[in-house]
């Protein structure tokens, strides 16, 4: 495979992890998300967690396939001595290369937050046996549990929008920062 | 401003091929776990709701490639060849989903008159499935677009593909 034969194969990777990330986060959020109040609490209930965990599995490839395309982009790149040295810390390229790379260690760290923690609640307190005292208490730590989850996936959505922007600016330019 | 347009034309790819390809691999699966009158009113919703998001993803591409049209020459180079690829592409999507919106989904939706027959019964049903996969083939071929075109977008920035 040539140079620019696997620059495009590596942003074609690259792109298509984004529109994972972002386009299924849109979809997830604003589409199939507010659905579920068109039908009953427990089917919703059904959809939301079938649907999460297919999810998931989803986002974990794209955030996989991230860091696999970029170092595939990069080293497919003529301009590799761009970042050699104290480079990557000073130039402009490698200051925005730098910033996507510790944002998407940001989008690691929720996507643990979200799958090992908050998914697992959520999961736990919906299958509890309804009944007994604690049952107001239970559904409101599941309301707190899917409204962090919410809030947690929207921070996620601006950030690999910014990813984007950033990427863009490489792409098509020297770099933004 | 060149930053901003593959910006915008990669962030407008993305949102549209993420949300088919999401559409397919996690809502189709997770219908068979509903009832089916539930997932006749969920497609009814999200199919309303998602047209938008489409056509919004598409005017940003439009618009993000309309200026690299206006280029002269622009069937004489590799990078102006992909860029008239990706326009048709953007051409055909758009296509798609207008029928999809105009007419593939509400033929799903239509509402069968109880005082029918059973002959008349049987017709209908025949043509909701016959709507039903005239949609799913208006899907992939749809996503199978989409594919081409974040290609022919990611091609950009080294010059083109054609």
């Amino acid at each position: 495979m040539t140079s620019s034969a696997m620059q495009v194969f590596a942003s074609f990777l690259h792109i298509l992890a984004v529109a994972v990330y972002v386009g299924g986060s849109v979809a997830m959020e604003f589409v199939l998300g507010p659905a579920q109040s068109y039908i009953p609490p427990a089917q919703a209930q059904v959809m939301g967690q079938r649907s999460a965990d297919r999810f998931l599995v989803m986002v974990w490839a794209a955030l996989a396939l991230f860091p696999i395309s970029g170092l595939l982009l990069f080293f497919s790149l003529s301009d590799q001595d761009t970042l050699s040295g104290t480079k990557f810390f000073t130039t402009s390229y490698g200051q925005t290369l730098l910033g996507m790379i510790v944002l998407w260690a940001v989008l690691v760290v929720n996507g643990v937050v979200i799958t090992f923690v908050l998914r697992p609640r959520l999961a736990h307190r919906a299958s509890a046996p309804a009944g007994g005292a604690g049952v107001t208490e239970r559904l409101e730590v599941m309301r707190a549990a899917a409204s962090r989850l919410s809030l947690l996936t929207r921070i996620d959505l601006a950030i690999a929008v910014f990813i984007v922007l950033l990427g863009a600016s490489l792409a098509y330019g020297g770099g933004l920062l | 401003m060149r930053v901003f347009l593959g910006f915008a034309l990669t962030l407008a790819w993305a949102l549209y091929l993420g949300g088919t390809v999401t559409m397919e691999l996690v809502w189709r699966p997770v219908q068979r776990y509903l009832p089916p009158g539930q997932v006749n009113v969920l497609c009814q919703k999200m199919g309303r709701r998602y047209r938008w998001i489409a056509l919004a993803s598409l005017a940003i591409a439009g618009g993000a490639l309309a200026p690299a049209l206006r280029r002269p020459h622009l069937l004489s180079s590799p990078y102006g060849r992909t860029v008239c690829a990706g326009f048709a592409c953007w051409a055909l999507l758009a296509a798609g989903v207008l029928t999809m919106a105009l007419l593939a989904h509400p033929a799903l939706h239509l509402r069968h008159d109880a005082s029918l027959s059973a002959e008349e019964h049987a017709v209908a049903r025949e043509r909701t499935r016959r709507a039903i996969r005239r949609m799913d083939v208006l899907l992939r071929s749809e996503i199978v677009l989409a594919f081409v075109a974040v290609l022919l977008a990611a091609s950009l920035p080294s010059g083109g593909l054609l």
